[in-house]
């Protein structure tokens, strides 16, 4: 049992950054390069711990709340996204980022500014976090499996080829807005109420990083990718000590390695080459 | 007043017109989005800091040193983060998550040197020297500021459109394979168009430290953050539209801090950031490619 008190902090750091990979992961899956999902984050914890700490709402309305909005928002984001591509993409949800950062050091009668919100009640306990992240992956896999996932995946591959299928895009990628957006509202809320402190800067580039460097590593096919993403991201500093003083370099590190050696991140490079060896021997032409 | 905010403006604004310049430039050449621009820029402001205080070097050999270490550590971008994956031909998206993790690589190193510190240049290293002109303060920096910014400007235009290797670039910009049969070395091309825009990057990072007096790992970030409303409102690869949106950006900022706030002044920027996408994703001026479908030289 002691073994669980003295890690417990770094479970609850893992389960909340695997629903934050998970918003990342939704909108990579289908083949949008939105890079919103830590400006989202920032406005579920916000929603979350202002709703407790002004109106005394209790847990569940926060994280309800929390996570409408962010679908809400996401979803708003998601009408001037759906002319852009690419690049251009992620730099529009880049300055999205940086708005809602300089709001929430501005609003400072909603928001305290800088200071941050400070002595949040602790009401999201660690066995929360586990049941929201198993529905999660429960949820996610469901889609996965559907004709939702089947059309994610035909955009992400081509887009020409998906319009040529019948497929709407815009349709399908308000569909992942919306989920990402409400997965990272409900990130945020559960963030504000583990770790009891929240300020405007903590949500910014370092958790978009954080975000995007936990999918690629994990792979952005499987919704086992970004678990074992955050699970080896949090984890790999505490296990090899020398490692935390250098934490950004591993990681810029990994980020370089993996994109250009195993494109594919670890989960669906792993699966595609077991898949290979249980399938039967293909027959080629010649 | 208003003069004054106008002209403080332009001289900020000639700044992130010189920072975008090789932003764009990477953008218009390659397609690729480099998110460690404002690493190199860090570099460049980190080489001139301790060329001045470590060794006393004079503020012309500081410049011309932090050029060269940034470019150098813009081909090495170049040939570590992107060169491979070129070869595989994986698009944008591998593209900005590899300058994503030098980017963070860069940084934390720069971390490390200065120990997270914010460092400054001794006082008086640039002479202080106040013209009054109409009424107006101008400092003999921000003259030298506006001649540097010019001379770099004129200087890129010049390879761009009057030598051999701008011509190449351009080729490359419009179509690799067919540069590629016309005996054009991509590689090289690529190499140098880093070191160029490494090069100005690393300009605009020592005069932003010199003029600001102020030098830090985490410097690049904001830059890069305005180097986006740069290239966006100029056309991601004009040469001439950095310049202009440059300009016009450092006058918003100067203006928006100097009537409301430094957050309401962010505000403003990328809302405008957003609402240009909106209307017009490509900008207002044309990219290299447009450039050398219109007009042959």
């Amino acid at each position: 049992m002691r073994f669980f008190a003295i890690y417990q902090s770094l479970l609850d750091v893992l389960l909340i950054n695997c629903c934050v990979a998970f918003s990342q992961y939704v909108v990579l899956r289908a083949g949008v390069f939105s890079l919103a999902t830590s400006g989202i984050v920032s406005i579920g914890a916000y929603t979350g711990a202002v709703l407790t700490m002004r109106y005394g709402l209790p847990a569940w309305a926060g994280l309800l709340a929390g996570t409408a909005f962010g679908a809400l928002v996401s979803i708003i984001l998601s009408l001037p996204l759906a002319r852009l591509r690419g690049a251009f993409q992620a730099i529009a949800t880049i300055s999205f980022m940086q708005i809602v950062v300089s709001v929430t050091l501005y609003a400072e009668s909603i928001t305290s500014g800088a200071l941050g919100i400070h002595n949040i009640p602790k009401l999201v306990s660690t066995g929360t976090l586990v049941v929201v992240v198993a529905a999660l992956i429960w949820l996610l896999s469901s889609i996965n499996a559907s004709s939702i996932g089947r059309a994610f995946d035909a955009i992400r591959e081509d887009e020409t080829v998906a319009v040529a299928l019948g497929i709407s895009i815009v349709k399908y990628h308000t569909i992942a807005f919306a989920l990402s957006g409400a997965i990272a509202g409900l990130a945020g809320a559960l963030l504000a109420y583990n770790t009891r402190a929240i300020d405007p800067e903590q949500f910014g580039f370092g958790l978009l990083v954080i975000a995007l460097a936990t999918v690629v590593l994990g792979g952005r096919v499987s919704v086992w990718g970004p678990v074992v993403g955050a699970t080896l991201l949090t984890l790999l500093p505490e296990l090899i000590r020398p490692l935390a003083d250098q934490r950004l370099i591993v990681y810029g590190a990994l980020l370089m390695i993996v994109i250009i050696y195993l494109p594919e991140g670890i989960v669906d490079t792993l699966k595609a080459r077991w898949s290979r060896k249980s399938a039967p021997p293909q027959i080629s032409a010649g | 007043m208003f003069a004054q905010q106008i002209l403080n403006g332009l001289v900020v604004g000639s700044v992130y017109a010189l920072f975008a310049l090789g932003f764009t430039l990477v953008f218009g050449v390659q397609n690729i989005l480099n998110l460690a621009h404002g690493a190199l820029f860090m570099v460049g402001a980190f080489v001139g800091l301790y060329a001045v205080t470590l060794v006393d070097l004079p503020l012309v050999v500081a410049l011309l040193l932090s050029i060269l270490a940034a470019g150098c550590i813009g081909v090495l971008l170049d040939f570590f983060a992107f060169r491979p994956l070129r070869k595989r031909r994986g698009g944008e998206f591998p593209a900005i998550m590899s300058s994503i993790g030098a980017n963070l690589i860069l940084i934390s190193i720069a971390q490390q040197i200065s120990q997270a510190q914010v460092s400054g240049f001794p006082f008086g290293t640039f002479p202080i020297v106040i013209y009054n002109f109409l009424g107006l303060r101008i400092t003999l920096q921000q003259i030298a500021i506006l001649c540097c910014v010019m001379l770099f400007t004129t200087v890129l235009l010049l390879i761009i459109y009057r030598t051999s290797f701008g011509r190449q670039a351009r080729a490359v910009a419009v179509n690799e394979r067919t540069a590629l049969l016309f005996g054009v070395n991509p590689s090289q091309v690529y190499a140098l168009t880093f070191f160029i825009a490494g090069g100005l990057a690393g300009a605009a990072g020592f005069i932003i430290g010199l003029a600001f007096n102020s030098v830090h790992f985490l410097m690049g970030e904001p830059l890069l953050l305005r180097g986006f409303v740069v290239v966006i409102l100029g056309g991601m690869g004009s040469v001439v539209g950095s310049l202009v949106a440059g300009l016009t950006l450092g006058i918003i900022q100067t203006m928006s801090v100097f009537y409301f706030s430094s957050q309401i002044s962010d505000i403003i920027i990328f809302s405008l950031l957003f609402l240009i996408l909106l209307i017009r994703p490509t900008g207002f001026f044309k990219g290299l490619r447009q450039d050398v479908r219109v007009g042959r030289n």
